[in-house]
């Protein structure tokens, strides 16, 4: 049967020939993808991330500070946006930043620590739990700090308000994601 | 002449250093004090010191030098205003825009001085203060976040700390860390007291004012703050207090200040029709 492998081998040719052509469009999709595509990041304490574009839309996901978001449309003070595991939905765009945070120890001030090694990452929100610590307390009786303003300042470094009772404030206001 | 040992374990040492990875440092500084090189030891483990020393300061070091500043700030202010709820409200303000600055990830807590000055301060790792002739001077909450703003971008963009590293320069502390406070406390307080000098007496350089002013606007305006608010309120303590520098010699001149945050509105392209919030504000200024 010559003529049918004949056949046979112009098929496997288009074929070839079609899945290059689909290859090259692809690609060339991908590339097109990929130079519109827009990253920002996650820039707040903490955002939401929505069904629709207003504070009152179902919450779909808790995002963190430094995210990458893949943003897909943008309207008014929000943006539509993917995140790295695949989740779709609406952040307000003051909560985003397009360069990547670098938060409140650079790469520079990890090096100088992982340097010493005796220091410990202290870092998060909620280290202003302890008061006066032993450097600064020596200062206050190096300078002859009153026990008064010690106590004022023990006092302001444990402050604490809860996430929830700003995001309450802003929502009063009007502000933020809750603007009208 | 140099072995090349020697060489090898120099270069591998001054890598080390750069690269963060102190077990190589440190090998390489056995192996030198093994060959019975002390001085080469010496160099190695200086090497390490003097590049740690040169390093940004990190948020331990931080919170040591911003408690010691703010300790100062409240002894020469006459203390903070003890209402708890206003305390509250201004610290609700400040959070709201600190929230959602170009550095969320540290605590900023905020206080009012019980001073009849106009003024507002930041000590480093979030200690911000305004005293209650500026809060009594302000009339909505728009203008509240600006200032507050202005202190966080001081805080974000580590105003104070640039001098303080600078002035560590000058004075040849080579440890790095807190390693120099707690071997040697009165090296930690002239460098507080230098820093508190520049910043109750002298000023910042006007640069960096100006900076922490768009900086701040810019904070403000992102929570939903109207951002004109800030150019209202420096017109009216210009009105009050003119462009004489001797007033307010802290800052500069209330003109150059106003025509930057203008600028800045402009290029950021900042929304114009945000939010005041002057009847939220006068329920607590009542109680200034």
């Amino acid at each position: 049967m010559e003529g049918g492998l004949e056949i046979e081998e112009a098929t496997v040719k288009r074929r070839t020939w079609w899945t290059l052509q689909g290859l090259i469009v692809g690609v060339t999709l991908v590339g097109v993808t990929a130079v519109f595509a827009e990253t920002v990041y996650v820039q707040a304490r903490t955002a939401q991330l929505r069904s629709g574009k207003t504070s009152l839309d179902q919450v779909v996901a808790n995002l963190r500070y430094g995210d990458p978001l893949e943003v897909l449309k943008k309207e008014g003070s929000w943006l539509q946006v993917k995140t790295e595991s695949g989740a779709q939905g609406w952040i307000y765009a003051g909560k985003t930043s397009k360069t990547k945070p670098s938060g409140g120890d650079n790469g520079l001030a990890q090096l100088g620590r992982s340097m010493r090694g005796s220091e410990a990452s202290a870092v998060t929100a909620s280290a202003g739990a302890r008061g006066l610590d032993k450097v600064s307390e020596g200062y206050a009786n190096r300078a002859g700090i009153s026990q008064k303003d010690r106590d004022t300042v023990d006092r302001m470094t444990a402050y604490q308000i809860a996430d929830q009772e700003v995001e309450e404030f802003l929502k009063e206001g009007g502000l933020g994601e809750y603007a009208k | 002449m140099r072995s090349k040992i020697s060489t090898v374990l120099e270069l591998l040492a001054f890598v080390a250093a750069f690269g963060g990875c102190a077990e190589v440092q440190r090998a390489a500084e056995d192996v030198a004090r093994q060959s019975g090189n002390e001085r080469l030891a010496g160099v190695i483990r200086g090497t390490g010191t003097l590049v740690a020393g040169l390093l940004p300061i990190g948020y331990e070091e931080e919170s040591s030098i911003g408690q010691a500043i703010a300790l100062q700030v409240v002894a020469r202010y006459g203390g903070v205003v003890e209402d708890p709820a206003l305390t509250r409200y201004v610290n609700l303000v400040g959070r709201a825009v600190a929230n959602t600055c170009d550095r969320p990830d540290i605590p900023y807590r905020f206080a009012i001085l019980n001073h009849d000055s106009i003024n507002a301060f930041a000590a480093p790792a979030g200690y911000i203060f305004v005293t209650k002739g500026l809060l009594k001077q302000i009339r909505n909450e728009a203008e509240l976040a600006a200032v507050l703003g202005h202190e966080i971008a001081h805080v974000t963009e580590k105003h104070i700390l640039q001098v303080i590293q600078r002035s560590k320069q000058i004075a040849g502390v080579t440890e790095a860390g807190l390693a120099y406070a707690n071997q040697n406390p009165a090296a930690f307080k002239n460098l507080i007291d230098g820093a508190v000098k520049k910043l109750l007496d002298e000023g910042l350089d006007q640069s960096k004012e100006i900076e922490a002013d768009q900086l701040g606007d810019v904070f403000a305006a992102r929570v939903g703050y109207d951002p004109l608010a800030y150019v209202t309120l420096l017109v009216r303590l210009r009105d009050l207090k003119g462009d004489d520098r001797a007033f307010f010699k802290t800052h500069p001149n209330f003109s150059s200040r106003i025509e930057a945050v203008q600028k800045a509105i402009q290029a950021e392209g900042l929304k114009t029709n945000g939010v005041l919030l002057a009847d939220r504000f006068a329920k607590w200024s009542k109680r200034i």
